[in-house]
């Protein structure tokens, strides 16, 4: 075979950040030995965004744990070296032993948001691949995929001979051992996908029959799940470069937009006791010099107090900061703050008044909003404040309520802390409605009422002194409504797009507007149609997929949305969503 | 304090300056090499580093002082264990007090992959490089200190910390003025100087004869 590690080397101090291709991190597993099955797990973004995936960590050492398969990693390639791969007509290499994506016997792709289809075709165009699953014979990998995307497949369903619905935790090595019993029996493709269609989560497109359902695969036994102690540790600085500890999967909020709090259920907590020892693992194993706590809303997780009572020595004495994404005002307590040393607070608000909370189910009341008052006290000063904009029923007067929310932390910064004023930044995002949520039917507003909303915001902002205010992109937000909730026709659209040079999308300086605009429309296909209402008898792309959660809940969902009233918490008791027949629900 | 002469080969020659004191600090972390924290909100390990070097050109001879209460012996031993193959330390000593490596190195020798012979210093040697945008075209004689040869290789001796000289636009310039194969990668590092008295002396010599 071909070495291609030595026409790579003088390529490498050409590229601008030579490190994201050179592979040899801390904790990469180079396996040297001869293996049944490889597979290249796949990122179609940057390094740097790639390597800060948990969910590639973890697939990376479960599959690497078994000693008979090999699991290397590729990420996209900037455009520099995209380029100069090209020129030196040297194809996509994984990082570990330098082997052509399609020498491998599988190639799974991580995709992760709807911005990332063109990555995956980025990726297959430097590999040397073709894009569709019908164009590939024998001679090419059996290309996979999985990531919260996988909730609707349809518009990449064809690129992939498979896809894993729900965790890929067990079920990508369950595709990899049919992979090396095939090559070891001479089984054709077509054999090993009819034979994996049958693993539970596995969804092989070119074999849909007529009223299949493909059931999400969840992994029960969450507390000994495969976790990664010994994860990648990244060349350059990637965007999380920390010590990550997952301490439960699923959410019990149940916000109503949110795919992730739907999508993961049913929720599985792990014990404190695991959790402190796996970061004391990661810590000894990594040096990372600090570790963060991950899970949808980490405030709620029930082991908070033990984790922490559990990790204090430790994170003393080695000079470890512990770090809390995802809380929620109403479960934030100043002594657990106090705990990871920091200057910034960020909590997700998410509309501006109790009406539009109450429809959109985030149950965060003014008085909880109060709650900053304790982290001023707990010696913080900038809080970092998510909102969305252009949620079902949204009115200018919930927008003004944003505004409202700043005047009044401001107002509590000063009672609380004196003289210098806070710093309060603002972050707002479009909503999107998303596949298997109450809002799945939701229109999305349109491009101009965006604009307009931001403008107004911006003017209400602009009076509140210390407060900055950031927003995402309204072109963007419209692409991944479109994607979101897009059927087969819109591989074709990927796919011009991709020609007509989209590329890096979810990059604002990257994206490429007007390419996307002139592939809908050579393709014949109004965007419009998938960010629009849609009918709630309808028949959605996304329906032969059981995530658990029954279509009628969702729709019992949406009409309390419609009413304003919210729904408990999963924690005060079930709220029989129908996510635990996949699997048992640990809080209940 | 204990400083480490260690290499940066392999893989480890296109890390950015930063990404090494970043990977430094993990490398004391998980060898458990107990380090003094500077005081104030945001403490911070006392490692000290010799001058950076441009992304792509390898080392044998790159310089970190620790404060550490271990011997010298245990700190490269416990470095090593935790460090991989291409930055080992390879030599470790211990100085009664920062030796202050960024600030002192003036001089680094760096072996080219080009013939000892294959350029004539005398004729002086210009580099050419492109900042902000435009083409910057720079006499650097002054900054050569020495050229000479090991095992028939061009062995140059570059300023270096406050006023250097960057040894990638050396070999740049080099390569398209002798025509002379290879690649950037191919440089190395072969030892750093303090100057003592007009004289450039080798780091350890320096540190382990008078402190």
């Amino acid at each position: 075979m071909e070495n291609f590690s030595d026409r790579l080397l003088p390529l490498l101090s050409q590229a601008e950040k030579p490190s994201r291709y050179t592979g040899g991190e801390w904790n990469a597993v180079k396996k040297t030995h001869p293996v049944r099955a490889r597979f290249c797990l796949c990122f179609p973004d940057l390094y740097e965004i790639g390597m800060s995936n948990l969910g590639m960590q973890i697939l990376y050492s479960e599959i690497n744990s078994h000693d008979d398969f090999a699991c290397e990693r590729c990420y996209a390639p900037a455009e520099d070296m995209a380029a100069l791969l090209k020129a030196h007509r040297i194809p996509l290499l994984s990082l570990e032993t330098a082997t052509p994506l399609k020498d491998f016997d599988v190639v799974g792709f991580s995709v992760q948001f709807e911005l990332l289809y063109t990555g995956v075709l980025y990726m297959l165009d430097l590999a040397g691949i073709p894009f569709r699953a019908e164009d590939r014979g024998e001679e090419f990998p059996i290309l996979l995929a999985g990531g919260p995307c996988a909730v609707n497949p349809e518009p990449f369903a064809d690129f992939f001979d498979c896809v894993v619905i729900g965790e890929g935790e067990g079920v990508d090595a369950a595709v990899l051992a049919l992979v090396a019993e095939g090559k070891e029996k001479g089984w054709s493709k077509r054999e090993i996908l009819r034979r994996a269609k049958e693993i539970t989560g596995v969804y092989v497109p070119s074999m849909r029959e007529k009223g299949e359902k493909v059931v999400k695969a969840v992994y029960a036994d969450f507390e000994h799940a495969p976790y990664p102690v010994r994860p990648v540790v990244a060349n350059t600085e990637a965007v999380h470069d920390r010590a990550v500890i997952e301490l439960y999967r699923g959410c019990a909020s149940g916000c109503r937009f949110c795919q992730a709090g739907y999508y993961y259920r049913p929720i599985r907590e792990r014990s404190p006791e695991r959790c402190a020892q796996q970061a004391k693992d990661i810590v000894e194993n990594t040096g990372y010099g600090e570790i963060a706590m991950c899970s949808l809303s980490t405030g709620d997780y029930s082991g908070l107090h033990a984790l922490m009572d559990g990790l204090r020595d430790f994170v003393h004495e080695k000079r470890v900061n512990l770090s809390l994404p995802s809380l929620r005002l109403s479960s934030f307590s100043g002594d657990i703050a106090q705990e990871s040393r920091r200057s910034s607070l960020t909590f997700a608000p998410e509309a501006g008044t109790q009406r539009l909370r109450d429809v959109i189910n985030k149950n965060v009341t003014d008085e909880e909003i109060d709650n900053v008052a304790k982290a001023f006290e707990a010696g913080y000063d900038s809080v970092k404040l998510y909102f969305m904009l252009g949620l079902p029923t949204e009115t200018d007067e919930d927008i003004a309520g944003i505004a409202a929310i700043c005047a009044r932390l401001r107002e509590l910064y000063f009672k609380t802390r004196g003289k210098r004023g806070p710093n309060i930044s603002v972050s707002c995002a479009v909503f999107i409605p998303k596949p298997c949520t109450p809002f799945q039917w939701e229109e999305q507003i349109t491009f101009d009422e965006m604009l307009r909303k931001q403008n107004y915001l911006r003017g209400l902002l602009r009076r509140i002194k210390g407060v900055s205010f950031s927003w995402h992109g309204a072109e963007s937000s419209v692409l991944e409504a479109a994607l979101a909730r897009g059927d087969k026709r819109l591989s074709r659209v990927i796919e011009r797009a991709y020609e007509l040079g989209a590329k890096f999308d979810s990059w604002s300086e990257k994206f490429d507007w007007e390419a996307w605009q002139r592939a809908f429309d050579d393709e014949g296909i109004d965007m419009r149609e998938f960010t629009g209402a849609w009918d709630t008898e309808a028949d959605l792309p996304w329906d032969f997929i059981d995530t658990g959660v029954s279509k009628r809940y969702l729709l019992a969902q949406r009409k309390l949305a419609y009413a304003g009233i919210t729904t408990r918490s999963c924690r005060e008791g079930c709220n029989g969503c129908g996510a635990n027949r996949l699997g048992r629900c640990t809080i209940e | 304090m204990i400083v480490l002469r260690y290499t940066r080969l392999g893989t480890r020659r296109f890390l950015s300056h930063i990404d090494v004191l970043r990977d430094f600090g993990r490398i004391v972390r998980r060898a458990d090499i107990p380090v003094g924290y500077s005081g104030g909100f945001n403490p911070h390990a006392l490692l000290f580093f010799s001058p950076p070097m441009p992304v792509g050109v390898g080392s044998v001879a790159e310089y970190a002082a620790i404060d550490t209460p271990l011997t010298a012996d245990e700190t490269a031993e416990r470095f090593n264990a935790a460090s991989g193959e291409d930055m080992r330390a390879e030599e470790a000593f211990e100085v009664p007090r920062n030796p202050n490596l960024a600030g002192r190195i003036v001089a680094a020798s760096y072996l080219f992959p080009f013939a000892a012979d294959a350029y004539d210093f005398s004729r002086g040697l210009t580099v050419e490089y492109v900042k902000k945008g435009e083409t910057v075209r720079e006499d650097v004689s002054e900054r050569i200190f020495a050229a000479g040869e090991k095992e028939g290789r061009m062995l140059l001796t570059l300023a270096s910390g406050n006023v250097t000289l960057r040894a990638d636009r050396v070999f740049a310039a080099l390569k398209g003025l002798t025509g002379c194969d290879g690649d950037v990668s191919d440089v190395v590092k072969t030892e750093q100087f303090f100057r003592e008295d007009g004289v450039l002396v080798p780091v350890r010599e320096a540190l382990v004869r008078k402190e």
